[in-house]
């Protein structure tokens, strides 16, 4: 079977999947199986980052985003979201476990500085903390809570992020949208902010022989609604099309640049089809 | 996209009427008091307030030159959402209560009219090559927020679309910058709805070639208390009504950029 491609209609949004899969949790549903020991991607070091976001601004792209792994484990972070913030808009994805009264600070300073805003995700599962947990890892629901507390209180506005690897799970009534809007509500954070993405079939989810892609499915689809059409990720070994797929063989578009990869991408893995179906974003 | 290569010495911008004919007819009789010599507007006649129909006339009285927003894209087409570009649920509702009233409340003809409007109008004021748009040049419902539109991009647009000066709305809050080599780039806001700022008033923009570009931005203020009480009488949602009475924003509020979400109430 012909495996169909997507055109890349314009760079907007460059990923940075600044630790690899290096993790200081373990999750269930991870969608690049990261975690604390030998992270099959390994981090990116700071000088390579720098260049890749210098080569970003003077292609014309509209925002960044920084992702893992849990990217504050980079000894750099801090110093990368300052270098990114220079010129784009940027968003970091995180577990919250790092975000201490310090760094908290730190952030509140460098989105104070820039004219650009700072978005922060925390991610979260379920409001339940022993359901969290039990996806999360023990104690990962309190630190996550603790970094909302911590950004909010110096009016960082972060996202909640969660995925529905628990919707099957929630009760009668609200639905899990509401649910984490009243959890921001209850914690006192008064402009509450969610994001909810689907569970992919990658990482620790790939099961094998899931539905695939045709250019049949294609015919008269508007590219536009995939993310690959205006991303590019920046991972170990390269250039990759998508922020679920990088670092795998078959996303990666160059092992060297942003411009050798403004080219088509395959829709290779089963994975396409959810954002297909769904018509879902990593972006905020 | 046309080139029509008029040129001009001082004009008047804005977008986003919303449905809000008083918000229209209070900036017509406020640019004619400042003597430009030509008005345009950056789409999007509908959504929000009451009455769509009481928009067009005075568009046409007023000889206003009009592009297409993405609403009026939905409208002229019959698509069964406005295209405004929301992701969040809360966004979405609200965006449909909206869409699904000035759906059926704009008449034919007045589709029709939408259909045959422009996406992108060019024009010169003094030196300037001006490119107008809706939301950006390259896509119509992309939201080009102050925080998150940075230079590299803006300079691209500036490049990729041969102009100096970009002018367009969607967002609902105005700005302006100006980039290396004298050129500029104009969110001129709407005068539709107030600007999450606790203000009343809206805004429009009067752009001037003199000894460079000057951008003014101008507040309206408008009958509120008889659109408030029209909004009512056509049983729009309260959370409208009360962003026309108090000027904070009290919904599609989850697209903001942290910067400009944490300067509003909600």
């Amino acid at each position: 079977m012909t495996t169909p491609s997507t055109p890349l209609l314009e760079l907007s949004t460059l990923w940075i999947q600044v630790t690899g899969t290096w993790c200081n949790l373990t999750c269930t549903h991870c969608l690049n199986s990261s975690g604390p020991h030998n992270p099959w991607l390994k981090s990116l070091d700071t000088e390579m980052v720098t260049r890749y976001i210098k080569e970003g601004a003077d292609l014309g792209i509209k925002e960044i985003y920084y992702t893992g792994g849990e990217p504050f484990l980079h000894k750099d972070m801090l110093l990368l979201i300052a270098h990114a913030l220079e010129v784009v808009p940027t968003t970091v994805l995180t577990n919250g476990i790092l975000i201490t009264d310090q760094v908290a600070d730190h952030l509140a300073a460098l989105a104070q500085n820039s004219p650009y805003s700072l978005q922060i995700r925390i991610s979260i599962d379920d409001v339940d903390p022993d359901k969290n947990d039990r996806i999360r890892g023990k104690g990962a629901f309190a630190k996550a809570v603790r970094a909302l507390e911590l950004l909010h209180n110096r009016g960082l506005l972060p996202i909640l992020t969660a995925t529905e690897i628990l919707r099957d799970e929630l009760p009668e009534g609200r639905g899990m949208y509401e649910q984490f809007r009243d959890l921001l509500l209850g914690l006192g954070i008064t402009k509450p902010r969610v994001k909810i993405m689907p569970v992919l079939p990658t990482g620790r989810m790939e099961r094998e022989g899931g539905p695939l892609l045709t250019p049949e499915m294609l015919q008269g689809f508007d590219f536009s609604l995939l993310q690959c059409s205006e991303t590019r990720v920046v991972a170990e070994g390269g250039v990759y099309a998508c922020p679920i797929l990088a670092g795998l063989p078959g996303a990666r578009l160059s092992a060297k640049s942003l411009k050798e990869a403004l080219k088509p991408c395959d829709l290779y893995h089963t994975a396409c089809v959810v954002c297909y179906e769904t018509g879902m974003t990593c972006k905020n | 996209m046309s080139r029509e290569g008029k040129e001009y010495r001082r004009i008047a911008v804005f977008g986003g009427i919303y449905n809000n004919y008083l918000a229209l007819e209070a900036t017509l009789e406020e640019t004619r008091r400042r003597g430009v010599e030509a008005l345009f507007c950056l789409g999007d006649m509908g959504a929000f307030g009451p009455n769509p129909d009481r928009v067009f006339p005075l568009l046409e009285h007023g000889k206003v030159l009009a592009i297409q927003g993405n609403y009026d894209q939905s409208l002229a087409t019959g698509l069964d959402n406005c295209q405004c570009g929301y992701t969040d649920p809360r966004d979405n509702h609200f965006a449909r209560l909206s869409y699904e009233y000035t759906f059926k409340k704009t008449s034919p003809e007045n589709k029709t009219w939408l259909g045959q409007l422009p996406t992108h109008r060019r024009v010169r004021l003094g030196q300037y090559r001006l490119l107008m748009c809706h939301g950006s040049p390259r896509r119509m419902n992309e939201f080009l927020w102050e925080s998150t539109s940075p230079n590299c991009l803006l300079e691209k647009f500036c490049r990729d679309f041969e102009s100096d000066v970009l002018l367009f709305t969607h967002t609902g809050i105005k700005w302006h910058r100006a980039l290396d080599g004298d050129r500029h780039v104009v969110n001129v806001g709407t005068i539709g709805r107030p600007e999450n700022d606790g203000q009343v008033n809206v805004w429009y923009t009067i752009l001037t070639a003199a000894d460079g570009l000057q951008v003014e931005f101008i507040p309206v203020h408008y009958d509120c208390e008889t659109l408030t009480q029209e909004m009512e009488h056509e049983d729009l949602p309260v959370e409208f009504i009360e962003t026309i009475q108090t000027g904070w924003w009290t919904t599609c509020l989850e697209i903001l950029p942290s910067k400009e979400r944490a300067r509003g109430k909600f």
